[in-house]
């Protein structure tokens, strides 16, 4: 592989260098990471050797690979990041990042055979997406195209990259300030007409009057999760997906579809949760407290508990200890954000499904947004009326009755009634069965470990005689030390 | 009160169509356009306004609440017809062709009855023929609230919930046909709901017209129609309604035609006769039933036949033969032999009934000599108990609170004063699209205009606040025939209908005042059928998805059964009872609730459940993700009999542990202990699968015991197989090994460890696949039985009864169906059977599945692989080694 072209040394240098950056951050995802020696070796040689530049080289990011981990950065004082292989192209808050995206192989020739055959048979106009692998040939591929089928008039429109450089932003909470972390290429927003759509790092523009539902969707890249977040986002266009390690073109995208039915149903169960976590899955996409803010807010009002949870990457049984909760919100960049595995006891859904299912009134119409900025600019939160009627619950199959969104507010109005409140909260919970332990009656964590069967060593009553003396096992559970010698026995 | 001079409106029998004529007893009896003369009627009737209904509300002993239950195609709507056009909603002459009842298109169109219709009647009795009454009575008004109910199978929901707001049924039974499945089921519900049944043996004219049977074998047949329903009754009697066998001779059987709006009672007959004997009207009808036989030429009555041509049974000779006579003098045109027939029974004819010819002719003779509504409605008054009669043996079934406190009392007596308890058992569309009337009966207290109402859903728990909404009644509205009336207020003993309250009751709620806030609910209905068919909507255009939804939201209102939920993969399902349920709910989702957006509909499927064969093939081990903890599992199958007793709730997470264990050990052999150290139910922490702690020296198990709970929950609702509900698996937790660090063995790390050794125990102890099996009855003549055998050999079908019915050429065949082969199986065994054969089919029980699903190539491995294709899950299930560790 050739590391220089790869790993785009010189135009990383040349970045570090007109900044005066003098520590600098190499983020490696594990698959790239066994070159970082070799690529600090490269970049200290391009730098120069009097140079002072300190490189550091960070891995196993605690979040998804694909932001740009700044408190890891900031660790070491860093004052930017280099961030190396597949990213979602997140904004940054604090330090700027340079992105190289690395160079995927692609035969352009074959590419384009491919596709111009296929777009013979297809009359839709063609907006082309690719992974960020795949930037440095699409123009190459939009030449051939071109040239493949010069008489058709067929509209194609081919996505670009932003920009690799990630400039940090200012304010963050003010939602029209996230714009400028579009970086060097927001300046151009209000050139052309028509309307500028972003994915994943991807920016095009639609002429006016047309809507993404009248293109073809097509997709130069691997099945990835960037690639999930286009089908999510643009569901009701048609897609197509150039896959360039196999050569060919996959049309199927029922696989996608699916997961949209999924999420859907995820909204619904997550309407009859009642206490609810709040993960945090970033700690540097731009906006991610405002977000986590905007989300307490709204479970808040939803009559709902939130707790928040900051914990490394989720899996099922970091989930399952906190079983009080009946749905997650993971809050984290647009392409890590979907964690759907039946593994987890509890649904994690996205802050825009929490949107969905939590404030009221709102209705699943098939738009479906992942990044924050869409987020925050799209909904803000208005304190909905009461609705008319009874919320129906499509999991119970009936109107289920909501916690009125007041009675968190109640005790502190009438204090005077918060004891008698309390106590009779208590008593309540007292009667109640102790053996039972059905979810989704109660309203807090503390309600919750109240039903809990087991409250701590019990005394057995009713054996008064002391127990005999036993020796245990010595060793750990994965194994002890009277097993150690089963696996030998067997190979005898 | 007396009853207002104010004659009724009655239509023109020349000009048809047009109501012009007015009856009443002080009228001269004439229409006032064509003069002809209506005939003179035994009941007054009263076109009656709203403010007289309101007046006899309040009349606790003058009301009457019945529902009209049986077989389908019996003949309920047409006899409810007869009774409807006595209250002068409809005329006479259609009677029985109407089926007033059958108000929607395709219930007119199918010729049958989908959901059932309440109406109020008000009649007024005269003093001859209530003087016999003995009960409390306050004065002669009549109401009658009365309930048509469907007779096939798959809406018999719709049958529950008629039966909660009534406190007598009219068990209507074809009288060739006699008792079947339907009707043993109905009778079996409205037994198990206190209801007290009157029988009426409908499709008297078909032993007349179509079979031509004589006097004697007719009367065989009608008694063995009594007998059989009562032997039914006989199984479900119950000390506190008391003896609820009927009998003809003490007035509590009818025997009617509803087509043609005739019936009588002994009764009837014996008032024409006593006299004649000399004997009471008691004694008369005695005589008119069972062995009593009576011979002309020596006018003398005997036990036994005494051979003599001339001696006949009494039933025979003074009821059977004169009704014959009658019949085929009409159907013959012998008019110069009916005139002086019918001048003996002092029936007066019209002048132009007088023209009309064969069948109607005999329809008119009949009608006016014995009009069906007066021997029906006699029966009702006499033999159905008053709502204020009926509550004080009810309350017991109704009330789920302790029966001596003030709401209990306020039942018992049906009081007016005492505190609102109003039950709705069903929600109707209203004409304004998308809002539902509230349909259901005051227990006790009113229920008015503007006041405000607990509204207490099935999942409301005393002192909580689930499930619970206080909201005001917007209107309070009477049926009164086919229009819907405001009144005021409704007193308790009557059926409302609520408008304001259908965004917050779902299915059925109990309604009281505001204040009440010790009241329980009354207790949830308990239906005989349950959604087991299934199939997944989804709409057409993708982005119509709000109105599938609303449109889903007011199905599931719409129909007491039907159920709508969403499955894992995120597609919207319908469940219902069965095929043609299932049809006729997508019907009203479509056309009515989403005003006809277009649906898209996959076929049918079928719920199945996850049991196992044996006990596991050893102790399975499962790891905890940290490797530090260990949960040791097994599984068997529980007893037989017992997975009935938790679904019946008979054993239960709420019993007493010592109570439990003693059923335990007394019925099913558990050894004592054991039984109280179950952990827990599930699914739902109720269903039909149990965990029990075998551990034996372990100090703290009880520590994880909150874990295990909720990985158990987890996995049985979502089995190894094809992630159905699991059933009738008992899971015994052999054996668990800790870290010694809380931390490491936390809720974390054991329940996905728990829900991993579930799966594992389940998979080696031989797992098999429930699925839903029918029980099908076919009635159908000899010749189609090879085509019946045929289908449903086909279909994995066994016949398990064929019986002759006696005295009819009709088979009765009794067969296990599998509910997977039953789509399509109507119209299967029509096509074999050339339309001689139909079904009744309704959910029996759970069969096992013969074939192992593990092994590739199964029956049972394709379903779960259907199953699985379907819910979107993966084609393969996880082997084992997903879940079991070994060391």
């Amino acid at each position: 592989m050739d590391l220089e072209l790869n790993f785009e040394i010189s135009r990383t240098a040349e970045f570090i260098l007109s900044r005066n950056f003098t520590r600098v951050a190499l983020q490696f995802p594990d698959d790239l990471l066994k070159h970082s020696t070799k690529v600090v070796t490269c970049l200290r040689n391009k730098l120069g050797s009097g140079n002072k530049v300190g490189l550091f080289v960070m891995a196993d990011t605690t979040f998804g690979s694909c932001c740009v981990d700044e408190v890891g950065a900031s660790h070491i004082g860093a004052d930017c990041v280099i961030h190396y292989g597949h990213t979602c192209l997140s904004p940054t808050s604090t330090l700027p990042a340079f992105c190289v995206f690395g160079k995927a192989s692609i035969n352009i020739s074959c590419c384009v055979e491919k596709l111009s055959s296929y777009f013979r048979t297809n009359g839709k106009p063609i907006v082309v997406l690719y992974g960020l692998g795949y930037a440095h040939a699409i123009s190459q591929i939009k030449r051939a195209l071109e040239e493949a089928m010069p008489k058709t008039k067929m509209e194609l429109i081919f996505s670009d990259v932003m920009c690799s450089i990630i400039n940090p932003l200012e304010d963050h909470r003010k939602s029209d300030g996230l714009e400028g972390c579009l970086g060097t290429y927001s300046s151009e927003n209000s050139l052309g007409s028509g309307t500028r759509y972003s994915l994943g790092g991807l920016t095009w523009d639609l002429p006016e009057g047309q809507r993404m539902e009248d293109y073809l969707l097509l997709w130069i890249g691997p099945e990835n999760s960037a690639f999930s977040n286009a089908v999510l986002t643009f569901n009701g266009c048609e897609i197509v997906r150039y896959d360039a390690t196999e050569d060919q073109l996959v049309t199927d995208v029922s696989q996608q579809k699916r997961i949209l039915k999924r999420r859907y149903y995820l909204v619904e169960r997550a309407k009859d949760a009642n206490m609810v976590g709040i993960l945090v899955g970033t700690l540097g996409v731009a906006g991610y407290l405002h977000m986590i803010h905007q989300m307490k807010e709204l479970i808040m009002l939803a009559g709902k508990k939130a707790y928040t949870l900051v914990m490394g990457r989720p899996n099922p049984s970091k989930l399952a200890n906190f079983p009080e909760c009946d749905v997650f919100i993971y809050v984290s960049c647009a392409q890590t954000a979907l964690l759907d595995s039946k593994e987890f006891l509890a649904p994690v859904i996205t802050p825009f499904e929490a949107m969905l299912a939590f404030s009221s009134g709102s209705q699943w119409t098939g738009t479906y947004v992942l990044e924050f900025r869409d987020l925050i600019s799209s909904s803000q939160l208005e304190v909905s009326k009461r609705p008319e009627e009874a919320r129906f619950s499509f999991l119970k199959g009936g109107y289920v009755e909501d916690f009125e969104p007041q009675e968190n507010g109640d005790e502190d109005n009438d204090s005077t009634l918060a004891l008698a409140n309390a106590t009779e909260k208590a008593l309540q919970l007292r009667d109640r069965d102790p053996g039972s332990l059905v979810k989704g009656t109660v309203k807090s964590g503390a309600e919750f470990f109240v039903t809990r069967s087991y409250h701590g060593l019990e005394t057995h009553a009713n054996s008064s005689s002391p127990e005999p003396y036993l020796i245990g096992r010595s060793g750990k559970a994965s194994g002890y030390e009277d097993e150690r010698s089963e696996p030998e026995l067997g190979s005898n | 009160m007396a009853a207002k001079h104010q004659p009724d409106l009655i239509m023109c029998r020349k000009q048809p169509g047009i109501a012009i004529g007015r009856l009443c007893e002080k009228c001269d009896g004439k229409c006032v356009i064509c003069d002809s003369l209506v005939r003179p009627c035994t009941l007054v009737r009263i076109k009656f306004t709203a403010e007289e209904l309101r007046a006899i509300m309040g009349r606790k002993h003058n009301i009457r609440n019945m529902s009209v239950i049986g077989h389908v195609d019996h003949g309920k709507s047409a006899l409810t017809d007869s009774l409807v056009a006595a209250a002068g909603i409809i005329a006479q002459e259609v009677a029985g062709d109407v089926r007033m009842t059958d108000t929607r298109a395709d219930e007119a169109e199918r010729g049958i009855t989908i959901k059932s219709t309440g109406i109020s009647l008000y009649y007024e009795m005269t003093d001859e023929s209530l003087k016999s009454y003995k009960g409390e009575r306050q004065g002669n008004e009549y109401l009658i609230n009365l309930i048509d109910s469907p007779g096939h199978v798959d809406f018999s929901s719709e049958v529950t919930a008629a039966l909660r707001i009534t406190d007598g049924a009219l068990v209507v039974v074809d009288c060739i046909e006699g008792v079947y499945m339907q009707t043993e089921t109905v009778l079996r519900q409205s037994l198990g709901e206190r209801i007290r049944p009157v029988l009426t043996v409908n499709k008297m004219d078909r032993c007349f017209l179509e079979l031509q049977v004589d006097g004697e074998e007719a009367y065989r047949l009608f008694q063995r129609v009594i007998e059989n329903a009562n032997v039914i009754m006989a199984t479900y009697e119950d000390p506190l309604l008391g003896n609820v066998q009927v009998y003809p001779e003490k007035g509590t059987v009818a025997f009617s035609a509803g087509l043609h709006g005739w019936a009588f009672t002994l009764t009837n007959f014996a008032k024409l006769y006593a006299s004649k004997f000399g004997v009471d009207e008691g004694t008369m009808m005695e005589r008119l039933w069972g062995e009593n036989f009576f011979d002309p030429a020596t006018k003398k009555w005997t036990t036994k036949n005494t051979g003599s041509a001339s001696c006949k049974r009494g039933f025979v000779q003074f009821c059977y033969e004169p009704i014959k006579q009658i019949i085929n003098a009409c159907m013959n045109d012998e008019k110069d032999k009916l005139w002086p027939i019918l001048n003996k029974l002092q029936v007066t004819m019209k002048s132009d009934d007088k023209e009309l010819m064969g069948k109607a002719l005999m329809k008119r003779v009949m009608q006016t000599w014995l009009p069906a509504s007066s021997a029906l409605l006699e029966m009702m008054i006499f033999h159905l108990p008053s709502p204020s009669k009926a509550q004080k043996y009810r309350v017991e079934n109704l009330y789920e609170g302790p029966l001596d406190d003030m709401y209990a009392n306020a039942i018992r007596n049906c009081d007016p004063e005492g505190p609102l308890m109003l039950y709705v058992s069903k929600m109707i569309p209203a004409s304004d699209k998308g809002r539902f009337f509230a349909f259901g009966r005051v227990f006790s207290g009113k229920v008015s205009t503007g006041l405000k109402v607990r509204i207490m859903g099935p999942n409301y728990v005393p002192g909580e606040k689930k499930d619970l909404y206080v909201k005001s009644v917007q209107r309070t509205v009477i049926w009164m025939g086919n229009k819907q009336e405001t009144v005021e207020d409704v007193p308790c003993g009557n059926t409302v209908a609520m408008v304001g309250l259908d965004q917050f009751i779902t299915k059925n709620a109990t309604l009281t005042n505001e204040k009440e806030v010790d009241a329980h609910p009354i207790r949830a209905m308990k239906f005989s059928v349950s959604p087991v068919v299934r199939v997944a909507v989804q709409c057409t255009v993708a982005s119509d998805l709000p109105k599938l939804v609303e449109g889903l939201k007011r199905l599931v209102k719409s129909d007491p059964m039907v159920s709508c939920y969403i499955e894992e993969s995120g597609v919207h399902i319908v469940a219902g009872v069965g095929e043609l349920h299932l049809e006729i709910c997508l019907k009203d989702l479509q056309e009515d609730f989403m005003n006809g957006t277009g649906i898209i509909r996959s076929d049918p499927v079928v719920s199945y459940r996850e049991t196992v064969l044996e006990r596991s093939c050893r102790t399975v081990m499962s790891k905890s993700p940290n490797k530090h903890n260990r949960l040791y599992m097994e599984a068997r199958p529980l007893e037989e009999g017992l997975v009935e007793a938790i679904d019946d709730g008979r054993i239960g997470p709420r019993d007493d542990p010592e109570n439990r264990s003693k059923i335990l050990a007394k019925e099913y052999g558990w050894d004592k202990d054991l039984a109280k150290k179950i952990w827990c139910f599930g699914p739902d922490t109720t269903g039909p699968n149990v965990v029990i702690d075998m551990c034996k020296g372990v100090q703290y198990p009880n520590e994880i015991k909150d874990a295990v709970v909720a990985g158990f929950q987890w996995a049985s609702k979502e089995g190894a197989l094809a992630e159905e509900n699991m059933r009738g698996i008992c899971f015994e937790f052999c054996d668990v090994v800790l870290h010694a660090d809380a931390i490491h063995r936390g809720g974390g790390q054991i329940i996905p460890t728990a829900r991993r050794v579930f799966y594992a125990a389940q998979l080696t102890a031989k797992p098999r696949l429930l699925e839903p099996v029918y029980l099908v009855e076919i009635q159908a003549p000899e010749q189609a039985l090879g085509g019946i055998y045929s289908v449903l050999n086909k279909k994995r079908g066994h016949v398990f009864e064929e019986m002759q019915r006696p005295g009819t050429p009709l088979y009765n065949i009794k067969a296990y169906l599998p509910v997977f082969e039953s789509f399509g199986f109507s119209s299967t065994l029509r096509a074999a059977t050339s339309g001689q054969a139909f079904p009744q089919c309704v959910f029996d029980h759970w069969d096992m599945m013969p074939s192992d699903p593990l092994e590739f190539g199964s029956l049972a491995a394709a379903h779960v692989a259907d199953i699985r294709c379907w819910k979107g899950l993966r084609e393969e299930m996880n082997p084992l080694s997903v879940y079991e560790d070994r060391k």
